[in-house]
């Protein structure tokens, strides 16, 4: 078990009302879109609500808030007033306060009004956590106690090994701990209790098991890549190819090699401007470049290129900040306060590119080649040779004119290819000359108004000096940022709970709720700083708590009603999984999964015609052969314009996204009962299963273990071999069925299987693979 | 979005008791026959009526087909009668249209650009005496079921942006586009197909292709559920909708039905609602398998009724093909079905691509609606037509070359025409000015349709919100009046 130091620190907060928690949401939700921060657009009646000494200041005789008398309160008079010209908020805008918000208002004011800051904006103070207990425990058990919610006793050993291994590579147990391992190997030994708990020692070697797998940074780049809205061609009309990459496997890398958060940033922020900084560090700036280009003819270059730096800083706001910046591209912010000038210095940082926006090139520079050395010192002696005989055919009389005409041909043809074998990514730098940067009204490229330079609000954390993208990313990992880990620490939350500690990763403002688990949020903020922003480390903690390892059963309604999201942690978190990883699920348990890591994106099974029809023809998908087809859905081409059609609820790619989507459509189930990779993975799985164990027991209870990490119990044994017995009468009956279903999918079976049979266990295989347990992270 | 994650505590009050009402039946009201049906409703969101907003409005349409021009279709020469740029044609534009408005790149600065005259003669016609030109025939032989709208303006100068302004209220991509506005609100009406489905088709004769990009069908931030389901123009309109080859629709019967029990043996056990959503997601999965084959059987239409569509009614993908599944949907329960058609970007075609444009749309939509009343189902349907612009009343290419006359991109004033579903029939709302260059007699903003539109459909623009990124979202943002009288 981990130790862990009591550290002093804030207690728990009085029961009374506290200005952050209780009062400026409501002042937020209901009161700032007219009474609020925006200083041009829709501010009525002279009344700030955001600004404690406007909202308590005289009025000639009156006062919207007068401290300890409700009574003589402007603002409590207008919210129980019953004249509709007088009654706040209007009643025409349909949204009233409950008689509770109202009583709490007046709570507040008749305890003296205290004001505060937002939440989130306040320095992280690492809440005190008593000795013994795991810190995570302990300060869930606070939110427990209170409700009166008993907390669910651990889940089941295999339950538990399943979820940690899908959490932490994406993959089964089987397939990413591995075969040989002792742990596993004893689970799969019939003759082991699968029910005996799992020791604290063997939980912690499981974990770094799966950490240091290469399989690890696979899973976490798949939320890195969303958020950072990569793909591999540009968007927009024409949607031409990129060669982003090598920026993709750079993430792997750095997640696998446990890059701290705080380089993470800096490398990917401004890895250009550190000094002598290394080819890594460039290619981590890629990050910024991720964002579409527009290569529309009738479009503005300015207007393209302005709309690429707003999506630079917007898209560091949601994924550091937690800020939805973008309400301030046109006014000041509604809730939170930042105004329309915080919002064009942050564009300031970005502003600096030598890109004009011109042309839809996919490798518009800066670029950074990637490739070895030698590919790039033959691809420059070509481009030496055909210079040469460019400038010898210039000179040359006409008689010689033709041969080396010919000879520069040559050479023009062979350095096209070399050069396009080298792949550009596109990265950041910063031109010499520094661009003006303007606020620009409403948004508009060509409507711009006054000057502004760099820098950031001091509202988070003054950093006065602030004048370059490094500086910026050195202010946002500076000690006492209020944002930045808690951010980080959210999204990792959210990645394995389902649900984010505050439920809107994109948004820590005003707007956002505040969290219940508040304490837990800091504490979690403080621990990954004082770790030096360690990844591993934090999910280490995390998912060695009691809390992580709770059954996810609904023991009781009456609990269940209580706590319908689990926002209190009381269960284990259930949820279905990404689509990606039920993809990669079924390839691993099927055994096709190919392992390779990184290059070129692969392009896996997808219907004809997808791409002709989105693009007039002008795009055809070429399938991969081999090994491509059955690689981790990581690496599958990601065409913006129309998606992989195998995977649903995924971000779209255009914009930043860091809000994983949940929903169940029926098409989702057509694609996991239909499309030929779940076809192709029910057949290896039942080949495998057919070939490796000797009788129809031993092999059902292989593909539980398989899909499941568990043996089916005897009442599923029961409907598995009523399935298994449908499909064989079947294709007993229609052996021609038999071989059209086993000739779905690119690779072939060894042969020596039954096809009867082999069709058989492969449609049974094929419906386990849709269970709702194999679907879901329980 | 899952039931479980409907549970959300950030979404405006009503919804979220009702979500918890939901989920309380979802959990206590099993019946001993197996599935709930709580749960199969919940999929089909169609006990999420109305939770976002009252209904205080008696709906008129309660379903909508958007027959959406994507393009541009040039007002002047098709519907927008000005005899006037038959006068002025060849003569520069006249002081006093532009004031600094804002054109395309390729226009650039307008002013010296000369006028062009319509290609082709308008007329009137029907008892309301509607002008159209001799481009659309068949529209014209429906003017009287018809409601012109000449004076509608938009924000946005290119495409992409414009078309995402018109179908989701903002020029960039990411909002809730009017059909999942629609089925958030209002839910489904059909247990056997998605609630909000959209087609796409491209005019055979131009070359011009604009990109179909799937946030003009988007649900933006509201959950996918709510999102258009694309049905492609192909004869498998739903990718993955057949069982794989060799297994049997019985065998995959059986199979389901095994599946269902496992699951059900499952939530027994750990007693999450999301597992019943689950089983009825793969029903619903199973019954589409079987009614979009239905949907796309064409053998039980007349021939009559196959040919008042035109020629191409046959031809998956084509317009006229997407007119007749649209009234097939409808007539399954489909609320909303958003047909577009790419083509209308006439910058060097109006005397040649033009044409073929037209014979590819005029007849079928026509037909749409002549169909919708034959059974009766106009008076509750509302048909649109109309794109994201018009085209500018000058030319845009060399005067003397009529072979390339074209006009740019005209944001300022253009048509788009309803029917059916709550409008006045037969009757022309709004003007542009003489030359049809601005609309200056009741002007309607994009906003105002899109707030009648959800008028007509029984809901009040203000009320239909949604919280996302702390703030309160409508299809209309701040704007938008309902253009009452149009009203029937």
């Amino acid at each position: 078990m981990l130790a862990f130091a009591p550290v002093a620190g804030r207690t728990a907060p009085p029961s009374s009302v506290v200005f952050s928690r209780d009062i400026l949401p409501i002042l937020s939700d209901a009161c700032f879109q007219c009474h609020g921060p925006d200083a041009k657009e829709g501010r009525k009646g002279d009344l700030r609500l955001d600004d404690e000494a406007d909202a308590k200041r005289d009025r000639d005789g009156y006062r919207v808030i007068a401290e300890g008398h409700p009574d003589a309160s402007e603002l409590i008079r207008r919210l129980v007033s019953e004249d509709p010209e007088e009654q706040m908020p209007p009643p025409k805008l349909g949204r009233p306060l409950s008689p509770t918000q109202i009583d709490t208002l007046k709570r507040w004011v008749a305890e003296g009004g205290q004001w505060g800051k937002h939440w989130a904006f306040e320095p992280v103070v690492r809440p005190a956590v008593p000795e013994g207990v795991h810190p995570i425990d302990a300060l869930v058990q606070h939110g427990l106690d209170a409700a009166g919610i008993k907390p669910n006793p651990p889940a089941d050993p295999a339950t538990l090994l399943r979820r940690l291994s899908l959490d932490l590579t994406g993959l089964p147990p089987a397939m990413a701990i591995g075969d040989q391992s002792a742990v596993i190997s004893d689970r799969e030994n019939p003759n082991t209790d699968h029910r005996s708990p799992i020791t604290d020692h063997d939980w912690s070697a499981i974990i770094d098991k799966l950490l240091d797998s290469p399989q690890y940074g696979e899973r976490m780049a798949w939320d890195w890549l969303e958020a950072a809205r990569y793909a591999d061609s540009n968007g927009y009309q024409g949607d031409n190819e990129r060669t982003m990459w090598p920026w993709r496997d750079w993430v792997v890398k750095a997640f696998n090699e446990n890059l701290p958060y705080d380089q993470f940033t800096i490398w990917q922020l401004a890895g250009d401007l550190l000094p002598q900084a290394n080819p890594d560090q460039i290619l981590a700036t890629g990050f910024n470049r991720n964002h579409m280009i527009n290569g529309e003819g009738g479009r503005i270059a300015e207007e393209n290129r302005v709309d690429y730096v707003m999506d630079m800083s917007e898209t560091m706001g949601t994924v550091w900040l937690g800020l939805t910046l973008n309400c301030c591209r046109c006014h000041d912010h509604k809730f939170d306060p930042l105004t329309q000038e915080d919002y064009y210095r942050f564009t300031a940082f970005f502003n600096q590119t030598p890109v004009t926006g011109g042309g839809g090139n996919p490798q518009t520079p800066p670029v950074l080649e990637i490739a070895p050395p030698d590919a790039i010192a033959a691809r420059d002696a070509v481009r030496k040779e055909r210079n040469e005989a460019k400038g010898r055919a210039d000179k040359a009389a006409e008689a010689e004119k033709a041969a080396l005409t010919d000879a520069f041909n040559t050479a023009e043809a062979n350095l096209k290819s070399l050069d396009a074998a080298i792949p550009k990514v596109m990265v950041m730098a910063d031109q010499k000359e520094p661009r003006k940067t303007f606020l620009l009204d409403r948004g508009l490229y060509n409507a711009p108004g006054r000057e502004v330079t760099a820098g950031v609000p001091p509202v988070l954390l003054p950093a006065p000096d602030a004048a370059n993208r490094l500086d910026l990313a050195r202010w946002l990992v500076a000690p006492g940022h209020p944002l930045t880990a808690r951010v980080a620490v959210n999204r990792i939350w959210q990645m394995l709970f389902g649900i984010g500690l505050v439920k809107t990763a994109e948004d820590f403002g005003i707007q956002a709720e505040y969290p219940q688990q508040r304490e837990l949020l800091d504490w979690l903020a403080a621990e990954y700083v004082a770790s030096g922003w360690d990844t591993k480390a934090l999910i280490k903690t995390i998912v060695t708590s009691e809390t992580y390892r709770r059954s996810s059963a609904i023991e009781s309604p009456s609990d269940f009603e209580r706590d319908p999201a689990n926002r209190l942690l009381a269960r284990g978190a259930r949820f279905r999984m990404p689509s990606w990883m039920i993809r990669d699920q079924a390839l691993a348990a099927s055994g096709l999964l190919d392992r390779t890591l990184g290059g070129a994106s692969v392009y896996p099974y997808q219907p004809a015609g997808i791409w002709d029809e989105a693009t007039f023809g002008k795009k055809t998908y070429t399938e991969s052969r081999g090994g491509d087809l059955h690689r981790r859905s990581l690496y599958t081409f990601w065409r913006r314009i129309v998606g992989p059609t195998e995977f649903f609820d995924t971000a779209k790619r255009q914009v930043c996204e860091v809000n994983p989507l949940r929903t169940n459509t029926p098409m989702h189930a057509l694609t996991t009962l239909n499309s030929p990779t779940y076809v192709e993975a029910a057949r290896f799985l039942a080949d495998g299963v057919l070939r490796s164990h000797p009788d129809e027991t031993t092999r059902l209870d292989a593909i539980g273990v398989r899909l499941l990490a568990r043996k089916p119990a005897p009442a599923e044994l029961a409907v598995w071999q009523r399935s298994l017995e449908r499909a064989r009468g079947a294709f007993q009956k229609d052996p021609a069925a038999a071989t059209s279903l086993l000739a779905t999918g690119a690779k072939r079976s060894e042969p020596g299987l039954d096809p009867a049979e082999h069709a058989a266990w492969t449609a049974l295989c094929l419906n386990l693979l849709n269970l709702d347990e194999t679907l879901t992270k329980e | 979005m899952s039931s479980w994650h409907l549970l959300d505590p950030a979404s405006p009050a009503p919804l979220r008791d009702h979500q918890l009402a939901m989920n309380r039946r979802q959990f206590f009201g099993r019946t001993a026959t197996g599935l709930g049906t709580a749960a199969l409703a919940s999929l089909l969101d169609r006990e999420n009526g109305l939770a976002a907003g009252s209904p205080n409005i008696a709906p008129k349409a309660k379903r909508i087909i958007y027959l959406f021009q994507n393009g541009g279709p040039t007002h002047v020469d098709l519907f927008d009668y000005k005899p006037r740029l038959q006068k002025v044609h060849g003569k520069p534009v006249p002081d006093g249209y532009l004031g600094g408005k804002r054109f395309s790149t390729m226009t650039g600065d307008p002013s010296g650009k000369l006028m062009l005259q319509p290609v082709e003669p308008f007329q009137q016609h029907g008892q309301s005496g509607a002008w159209v030109s001799a481009f659309m025939p068949h529209t014209a032989a429906i003017a009287d079921e018809l409601c012109f709208v000449k004076s509608l303006h938009t924000d946005a100068i290119n495409h992409a942006p414009a078309i995402s302004f018109l179908l989701s209220g903002a020029q960039i991509p990411g909002r809730p586009t009017m059909g999942a506005w629609l089925n958030y609100g209002l839910g489904s009406s059909s247990e056997d197909l998605p609630g909000f489905v959209v087609m796409t088709s491209v005019s055979k004769g131009t070359s011009c292709g604009q990109i179909f990009y799937d946030f003009y069908w988007g649900s933006g931030f509201l959950p996918t559920r709510f999102q258009g389901a694309k049905f492609r123009g192909s004869r498998d309109p739903v990718l993955y909708l057949n069982n794989p080859d060799g297994l049997s629709p019985e065998l995959r019967r059986g199979l389901l039905d095994d599946l269902a029990e496992l699951n059900e043996m499952k939530f027994r056990a750990v007693g999450d609602p999301e597992i019943e959503t689950r089983i009825a997601q793969y029903e619903m999965a199973y019954r589409m398998q079987t009614s979009v084959p239905d949907l796309t059987d064409l053998s039980d239409e007349p021939e009559h009724v196959l040919a008042m569509y035109g020629p191409q009614v046959r031809e998956p993908g084509t317009f006229a093909y997407n007119c007749l599944m649209a009234r097939r949907l409808a007539e399954r329960g489909v609320n909303f079905i958003q047909c577009m058609h790419a083509g209308w970007d006439q910058h060097n075609s109006l005397t040649t691509e033009l044409y073929t444009q037209c014979r590819d749309t005029d007849q079928p939509s026509a037909a749409l609606v002549r169909d919708l009343k034959m059974r009766g189902l106009l008076e509750d349907t509302l048909v649109i037509w109309g794109g994201e612009f018009g085209r500018t009343p000058f030319i845009q290419g060399d005067l003397a070359n009529r072979e390339r006359w074209g006009r740019d991109h005209h944001p300022y004033a253009f048509t788009v025409w309803m029917a059916g579903g709550g409008v006045k029939p037969g009757i022309s709302y709004g003007a542009s000015d003489d030359l049809g260059f601005n609309a200056v007699e009741n002007p309607v903003h994009v906003h105002d349709l899109q707030a009648t539109i959800l008028h007509l459909s029984g809901i009040n623009h203000e009320q239909l919100t949604y919280r996302f990124q702390g703030r309160y979202f409508r299809l209309t943002d701040v704007h938008g009046h309902v253009v009452k009288p149009i009203l029937a």
